[in-house]
């Protein structure tokens, strides 16, 4: 049995609240830890790490300094592997939350950042996806193109890399504008 | 004068595999007689950049690529062949393309090339060009591919993949491509010449636009998965071929939106359709475009 897994929701952490981070080998890692913590009624944020501690595609995990013990216990019981924590969470950056759309007549584009998806606006058909430059993008062109928006999981949970969860932006978006609801 | 491709391709756990690019019937490439699949990415890079060095009569493209579909395995398989791979194949033109984005890697290949092909022209995009501009190396490239999306990551000097760009964005007012080429090249985020791909496309050498292709448009292109890809593979074999960097960039623009209106693309098309294209559209018009080049009396 464990315990301390679930905590009560939190209100979300303020401006002037000290974070801290956690830091990970691989993006996968940080994608994997978002949900376990949130699932658990952390208030994270996936940020990217400071300049210094970079070391290519890099995702960090924001949470609040108070809370780290707890979370990270939460996170080793679940197999999430943390590389370290930092105490400092200056100099981070945020993930671009622009989206935009280009409506195609018969199909709908939607952008968020570097990645754009081609969706059938009448039957939801994922007809294309472009854009990115790491190696899970050409891999989910594969899975998706061809398949019902409805019928798939989330990029972020095929997916491994920044790139791939720019993609979730997208498809969640896509998602949204076709169904007229969020996402699942 | 050869091109090598470094890269992936979408297969969990695919060898590496190095040598001659072809294609098959179906117009998918293979490396040393093993097919990879076709989708955007690498494979539609090297299926252009086969059928422009056919086309040009020139020694057809080599690879070094390995699967990798995120983990980064594949990648690190390959950083660690490239310098013997190289050695062999001296190349002319070493373009980096679907990787994962480590800088470390990036940085020691860089330094091995330099080693063992000294004179080799190195052109990145994808996950290479994001590597290259994050470890601060975008100024030993000749050229990068970015597209309108990834622009403002390379004139942004803090951000190290365009995930976290939140100045310099498309779709937001003021944005500015030529501006922005200026600003990447001032600030070391940018090779000597950019092809900044989009609905017009710019051609910019040391920070200044040189030369701006926006006809035949073709909307529907940017829909399409892989036709910002075929680009760079235009774009790499007529480096390869000798053609001045501005020309070669040029050159594959308008091949690229002339194949686009050929196939009479939609946003539910591939881009093997766009590549099937290639060849009738190099044959009617490459000879003219190059009397009309930049460097046409060089």
């Amino acid at each position: 049995m464990r315990l301390f897994q679930r905590k009560e929701k939190t209100k979300e952490p303020a401006g002037e609240e000290a974070l801290g981070l956690f830091l990970f080998d691989e993006v996968n890692d940080a994608l994997a830890a978002e949900r376990v913590l949130k699932a658990s009624a952390y208030q994270v944020t996936l940020v990217a790490p400071p300049p210094h501690l970079r070391a290519g595609c890099d995702l960090a995990v924001a949470l609040p300094r108070v809370e780290q013990v707890g979370a990270q216990r939460l996170l080793a019981d679940s197999g999430v592997h943390v590389r370290d924590w930092v105490d400092d969470a200056e100099e981070t950056s945020s993930i671009c939350d622009l989206v935009s759309t280009v409506d195609f007549g018969s199909w709908l584009m939607v952008r968020a950042g570097n990645m754009k998806i081609v969706v059938d606006k009448e039957t939801g058909e994922i007809v294309n996806t472009s854009g990115g430059g790491c190696p899970d993008i050409p891999y989910l062109n594969l899975h998706y193109v061809g398949r019902r928006l409805s019928d798939v999981n989330r990029p972020k949970e095929v997916g491994f890399t920044l790139c791939g969860l720019m993609l979730d932006r997208a498809y969640l978006e896509a998602r949204a504008l076709l169904n007229g609801k969020a996402s699942r | 004068m050869s091109l090598l491709v470094v890269a992936t391709y979408p297969v969990e756990g695919g060898a590496v595999l190095e040598g001659q690019v072809s294609l098959g019937m179906d117009g998918s490439p293979a490396v040393d007689g093993a097919p990879i699949p076709a989708s955007q990415g690498t494979s539609a890079l090297l299926a252009a950049a086969c059928r422009t060095t056919s086309h040009l009569g020139g020694p057809l493209p080599r690879a070094l690529v390995a699967g990798d579909i995120g983990r980064g395995d594949g990648t690190r398989a390959v950083y660690k062949q490239l310098a013997e791979t190289a050695s062999a194949v001296k190349p002319a033109v070493v373009v980096f393309h679907y990787m994962q984005p480590i800088m470390a890697l990036l940085r020691q290949a860089v330094g091995e090339l330099a080693e063992v092909c000294p004179d080799a022209l190195l052109v990145a995009d994808a996950g290479g060009m994001y590597a290259a501009k994050a470890a601060g190396l975008a100024r030993r490239f000749e050229l990068m591919t970015p597209d309108v999306g990834e622009i403002g990551f390379l004139a942004d000097p803090k951000v190290t993949h365009p995930a976290y760009v939140s100045h310099y964005l498309f779709g937001c007012p003021g944005f500015d491509p030529v501006a922005l080429a200026r600003q990447a090249y001032e600030s070391g985020g940018s090779s000597r010449v950019l092809l900044i791909k989009g609905a017009v496309d710019y051609i910019a050498e040391e920070g200044t636009v040189a030369a701006i292709v926006d006809e035949p448009s073709v909307p529907a292109l940017e829909a399409i998965g892989g036709t910002g890809d075929t680009i760079t593979g235009l774009a790499s074999a007529f480096l390869a071929a000798g053609f001045d960097c501005v020309d070669a960039a040029i050159c594959a623009s308008r091949a690229n939106r002339e194949a686009g209106l050929a196939m009479q693309a939609t946003p539910a098309m591939r881009a093997g359709d766009l590549v099937a294209r290639l060849p009738e559209v190099l044959e009617k018009n490459l000879e003219r475009w190059r009397d009309h080049s930049r460097n046409s009396d060089n």
